[in-house]
């Protein structure tokens, strides 16, 4: 595929899916890729850094590691999946939103600008995860069988029609939550940066390119709306990674709940 | 874990994904419209398909409102 967006001097290409498709650095590797470890090297580095002293009066460093652990582990894991199992999937969940939550913000760092998830692959990657855990918990606690009949028989539904719904609360239950959970990461990811790209490559056009005098405010708007975008971005980028996290504990708080 | 006390109370805020009702609406229209699709092959008929669109997409809300009374 040939790398769509670039402006040539008449025309206007306006930028597509083509843009994601970045080349290989080396041997098949390419710049998501190595977000993905980097990003990694820099939550596993933060946390072990902040927590290596673990002094009972904390440094600043140490502070700001606790707070976000805090925050996942009560504000998340606590509130959802309730107090009896929770301290279990806190090493989980707080490493799923710090991932997920660098790997958003490379979006918007100088150099890096690349959300790794807005390549779908990844995104399908770590809601397998998330799928495995969820139904590997549920099966530990209600057997193969229980498991089943937990996420396929709705509570407060009787008679034939049961026959019918058991299919529809299988597949929906199993079968389709770890595409909508990818979809919503990814589409979220993909979506804001093909804004910027937009903003950003259009507005160079207008203010550069163009040969008409009255595009070239327009340009400047377009630069200035790139502007206010990426801070939107921002917040979508937390936002992602905090409601990912988020229905992880929801669906294993489902998954392991008793009969409802 | 057939204990009860109050540490075992299931959290107070027993919230769900708002997206289930959109997966349920997409399994029931899905599995359904199979069904018909495949009745249809099958029989040599062609509205078979629609019906069970229309009654998958009719038993994922009805399950999307029992689930809702239930809490």
């Amino acid at each position: 595929m040939t790398i769509a967006g670039l402006v040539r001097a008449e025309e206007f290409t306006p930028p597509g899916p083509g843009d994601f498709e970045l080349p290989a650095l080396f041997g098949g590797v390419d710049k998501p890729m190595l977000q993905l470890v980097l990003a990694a090297l820099l939550v596993v580095g933060f946390f072990w850094v902040a927590s290596r002293r673990g002094e009972l009066v904390p440094g600043k460093l140490q502070f700001a590691g606790e707070q976000a652990y805090t925050f996942v582990r009560n504000g998340i894991a606590r509130d959802i999946i309730g107090s009896r199992d929770f301290m279990m999937f806190v090493p989980y969940l707080v490493a799923l939103f710090f991932f997920i939550l660098v790997n958003n913000f490379f979006g918007l760092v100088p150099l890096i600008q690349f959300p790794s998830f807005s390549r779908a692959s990844f995104a399908y990657g770590l809601a397998a995860l998330t799928w495995v855990l969820y139904n590997g918990v549920g099966i530990w606690r209600h057997g193969l069988f229980g498991y089943l009949k937990h996420q396929s028989v709705p509570g407060g539904v009787s008679g034939p029609i049961l026959a019918l719904i058991i299919p529809l609360e299988f597949i929906s239950n199993i079968l389709v939550r770890p595409f909508t959970l990818a979809l919503r990461l990814f589409a979220n990811m993909f979506a804001g940066h093909l804004l910027l790209i937009l903003f950003t490559l259009g507005g160079e056009y207008l203010l550069l390119t163009s040969d008409v005098a009255f595009y070239k405010p327009v340009g400047v708007v377009a630069f200035l709306l790139a502007i206010a975008i990426s801070f939107l971005e921002l917040l979508v980028q937390f936002l992602q990674a905090y409601v990912f996290t988020l229905l992880t504990a929801m669906y294993v708080s489902g998954a392991i709940a008793e009969e409802h | 874990m057939s204990q009860s006390g109050p540490f075992t109370e299931p959290p107070a805020s027993r919230s769900q994904d708002p997206w289930v009702a959109f997966g349920r609406l997409v399994a029931g229209v899905g599995i359904y419209g199979l069904c018909g699709w495949l009745l249809d092959r099958w029989l040599g008929t062609s509205f078979l398909l629609p019906v069970g669109i229309v009654a998958g997409a009719a038993l994922g809300l009805y399950l999307v409102f029992v689930s809702v009374r239930e809490r």
